[in-house]
């Protein structure tokens, strides 16, 4: 026990941690301008704004929630737009390798459920996620080390961090395998998660490979949010609140006060147009281009 | 260099050899077009003095570094303004976007495809959405992280920084039209297009450099004379007497164009480039209004005349100060609203961006901005205008703005209108939100200077040529005139490059113009057609 048990917690608080810190760092940065992009959640295929209407602005204008949920439902689980429009094939590789991500974390719960209340009836469903989880993975991970290193395309934009990701995520799914075939019904890993649960040394000394395999989701826990690992959220932010930032502003309301502070902050740029040391409201005053240009 | 090998270290190369030299042979092939003049090298006089070493063309034209002085101000002063474009204060406007899109791109090149600059280039890898986007990625990484600085490339922060490649960078910037078709089918929201944007703003921003139609004679004309195009007040107010007497030839109608008129309901923007190249449209427009009934203005203010804003494409401070000026325009008058003329980047200036560059009175609530294409199906649908389809019996196809389609989400009015206007009307492939830029986007259609004029005309409105071929396919026969619709007048003269440079009026009797000018040419009380299917190019 001891080290192994208590990264597992670790773990768990850093991600937490981490996870809410970037959100909110995301979420407190200035008001950016609108930017959106059409058509929208619900619109029609080929676009149709609210922008279409004569005195739009009188009008309410309608969000369809469901559809951007379904929207980005097809993006996370089906891989979409890469599936219509990436050339390179990488497609059933990333889909391989997102759901090897989604069922191994299914599979860790289900395990964490199991052990707490006692539901041994779930045994074999998670068996099987465990399973799938681990070969399809691997499978995924493996095929975009190789897409990438072998397509010059792509290698042209890819760092050894990302190989690094990739490798680090084969890591966990090849071990995972290996963990299982010694222990078919994953009876070993439910006795480390006893472990992590009841904060007690398993009665039987756990081999090294289901040890490393779980050391392994640990650090990846405690390291996707410090890299791009951590697209997922970035995504609700560049989707959610700025493609499809669409409404308009209005006068006193909470955006409109952003706006206001935000036309306060220092302009420090040194073009020759530009009077540096004012506020942006002052500079967008300035018709003369500051008499420096 | 051949297209496969070049990585992003080429951009620094010291030597002035192009890492790409643009042959018509490799391009996209555009079936129809027959047999194109070639791709000119630039002349030695060029090249003895200014920077060509990118692609053998030039939009901005960097003088050479004289000294390595000069070498050295180029280099700091991009990397003071990359540091500027991070930083909260100095760059609010598009701070969030730009640090998600450097952070989070996977590299999946799930983009490339949709780009017609990449397309029309026969897939030449400095022209891939990502190429630029990477490296200036790579640069703030090496340069402003904790993380670039002590891992260098392992997590590709390692990317050499000296003046040439600040100066392929800075012409990099104008080989994107800032379209964001790239942007639609990104799996992560990552916006290539807006680090085209954060680039452009960089280098004239914080160094002064950009392409002179667009800063020196287009913002700063515009701040100075009133227009872009130069004109003042007194020279506005003449070209409009012009046109009320153009009215009158074409139509046999009197026509008093209302003029800083108090407590009207609209004003309305123009693009000053309408009432120079094309004046029949804002006829169009005094007529169709006229016969509506539509309380309408123009404004004969400084700066209110004239509805481009230029900073839109590079510049944040340029756009808030000729946004002002509109804005208060409109707030002394008293209108109840603004209406944008065919002009898709001043229409989502006003609609969209303006939305939250200020505060208070000026906002959309209070200040409303709207297209005019809504207005136009409104104006249709009520029947207060009697239209005939069958006076535009000629095939009609119609070009999407992308400012309007793509950035608006505006797509049916003008669908409407055109479908009840025009009897032989046909849709290009793809369209509407997922439309293909026209190749001017983003200032390329009033960037003349060097020679970028050859390469838009065959890179970046190839795509189009190829769409406007396409719808026409069934009716190419030179003995049918046919019309391209165009609702904004930087597409219109984007539109007025392909026609002229591909010589699509001489084969195949293809022109173009304005959506309003069909509007009015369907009125039945007119004695004649007021639209004349003829082509006067540019060139
Ligand atoms: S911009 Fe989007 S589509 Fe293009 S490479 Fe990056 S993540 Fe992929
Ligand atoms: S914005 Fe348009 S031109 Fe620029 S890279 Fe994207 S698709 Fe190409």
């Amino acid at each position: 026990m001891g080290f192994i048990v208590y990264l597992a917690w670790v773990s768990v608080a850093v991600f937490v941690f981490m996870v809410a810190y970037r959100a909110l760092k995301y979420a407190s940065m200035p008001l950016s301008l609108r930017w959106e992009l059409y058509p929208m959640p619900g619109e029609p295929p080929g676009g149709g704004s609210y922008m279409e209407e004569v005195d739009y602005y009188k009008k309410p204008v309608h969000h369809n929630r469901i559809a951007g949920l379904l929207e980005m439902g097809a993006e996370v689980f089906y891989l979409k737009k890469v599936k219509e429009h990436n050339k390179f094939g990488i497609w059933p590789f990333s889909m391989c390798m997102h759901w090897g991500i989604y069922l191994l974390f299914l599979w860790v719960l289900l395990l964490l459920v199991e052990g707490i209340f006692g539901l041994d009836v779930i045994l074999p469903v998670t068996n099987i996620i465990g399973k799938i989880a681990f070969v399809i993975g691997a499978f995924g991970s493996l095929g975009l080390i190789l897409k990438r290193a072998g397509v010059r395309k792509l290698s042209l934009y890819t760092a050894p961090e990302d190989y690094f990701n990739l490798l680090f995520l084969f890591a966990i799914f090849i071990t995972g395998i290996i963990s299982w075939s010694g222990d078919p019904s994953f009876t070993l890993s439910r006795a480390y998660i006893k472990e992590v649960i009841t904060l007690e040394a398993a009665p039987v000394p756990l081999p090294n490979i289901v040890i490393i395999n779980f050391i392994l989701v640990e650090l990846f826990l405690i390291y996707m949010p410090f890299c791009k690992l951590i697209h997922w959220l970035a995504k609700y932010f560049t989707i959610d609140k700025i493609i499809w930032d669409d409404a308009f502003k209005v006068k006193d309301s909470p955006q409109d006060k952003k706006v206001l502070k935000q036309l306060g902050y220092i302009c420090n740029w040194a073009g020759p147009h530009l009077v540096p040391g004012k506020t942006w409201l002052d500079e967008a005053q300035i018709v003369d281009g500051g008499g420096n240009n | 260099m051949g297209k496969k090998d070049i990585t992003f270290n080429d951009m620094a190369q010291l030597n002035d050899e192009p890492l790409l030299s643009l042959r018509v042979e490799e391009l996209m092939r555009v079936p129809d077009l027959g047999v194109e003049p070639p791709i000119q090298p630039p002349p030695e006089k060029w090249r003895a003095n200014y920077d060509f070493s990118l692609d053998g063309h030039a939009a901005v034209g960097v003088p050479k570094p004289k000294n390595e002085e000069e070498k050295a101000r180029l280099v700091r002063g991009f990397l003071s303004g990359l540091g500027k474009l991070f930083d909260p204060q100095n760059n609010w406007t598009f701070l969030k976007i730009l640090k998600l899109t450097t952070d989070y791109c996977m590299r999946c090149q799930t983009c490339s495809e949709a780009c017609h600059v990449f397309e029309a280039s026969g897939q030449q890898e400095i022209y891939r959405p990502t190429f630029r986007s990477e490296i200036l990625r790579r640069l703030y990484k090496r340069f402003y992280t904790p993380g670039g600085r002590l891992l260098k490339s392992f997590v590709g922060a390692n990317v050499d920084l000296n003046y040439k490649t600040v100066i392929r960078l800075l012409e990099s910037a104008y080989r994107c039209n800032i379209c964001r078709r790239c942007v639609q089918v990104c799996p992560m929201g990552i916006d290539n297009a807006l680090i085209t944007r954060e680039l452009r703003k960089l280098f004239h921003q914080e160094m002064g450099i950009g392409p002179v139609p667009v800063f020196q004679k287009g913002t700063r004309n515009q701040l100075k004379t009133g227009s872009s195009t130069g004109m003042i007040p007194a020279g506005f107010k003449e070209t409009i007497e012009f046109i009320e007497d153009d009215i009158g030839d074409r139509t046999g109608k009197k026509i008093k164009i209302p003029l800083d008129k108090k407590g009207a309901d609209i004003l309305l923007l123009h693009n000053a480039g309408e009432y120079l190249s094309w004046p029949e449209n804002p006829g169009a427009f005094a007529v169709l209004f006229d016969a509506a009934g539509i309380n309408y203005t123009l404004s004969s203010e400084h700066i209110g005349y004239d509805g481009v804003n230029y900073g839109l494409f590079g510049d944040d401070v340029e756009a808030a100060r000729i946004a002002l000026k509109h804005l208060m325009v409109a707030k002394q008058l008293g209108v109840r609203k603004v209406v944008v003329g065919e002009c898709g980047h001043a229409t989502k200036c006003y609609c969209v961006i303006t939305d939250r560059i200020f505060p208070g009175d000026l906002s959309m609530s209070e200040l409303p901005r709207e297209s005019c294409l809504p207005l136009f199906w409104e104006i249709v649908k009520s029947g207060v205008v009697k239209l005939d389809p069958s006076r535009n019996n000629f095939p009609t196809t119609l070009h999407d703005s992308c400012n309007i389609v793509r950035l608006m989400g505006i797509v049916k009015p003008q669908r409407n209108v055109t479908r009840a206007i025009s009897s032989k009307f046909r849709e290009m492939t793809p369209n509407g939100a997922h439309n293909y830029c026209c190749g001017g986007g983003s200032g390329f259609a009033i960037m003349n200077d060097f020679n970028f004029a050859q390469w838009r005309k065959k890179v970046s409105e190839r795509v189009k040529a190829k769409q406007i071929l396409e719808a026409f396919k069934d009716c190419l026969d030179p003995g049918t005139e046919k019309y391209v619709i165009a609702a904004c007048s930087n597409c219109k003269g984007a539109m007025r490059d392909i026609i002229g440079h591909y010589k699509l009026w001489d084969k195949y009797r293809i022109t173009y113009g304005g959506l309003v000018e069909l509007i009015v040419n369907a009125m039945v009380d007119l004695p004649k057609p007021f639209l004349e299917m003829e082509f006067i190019g540019s060139e």
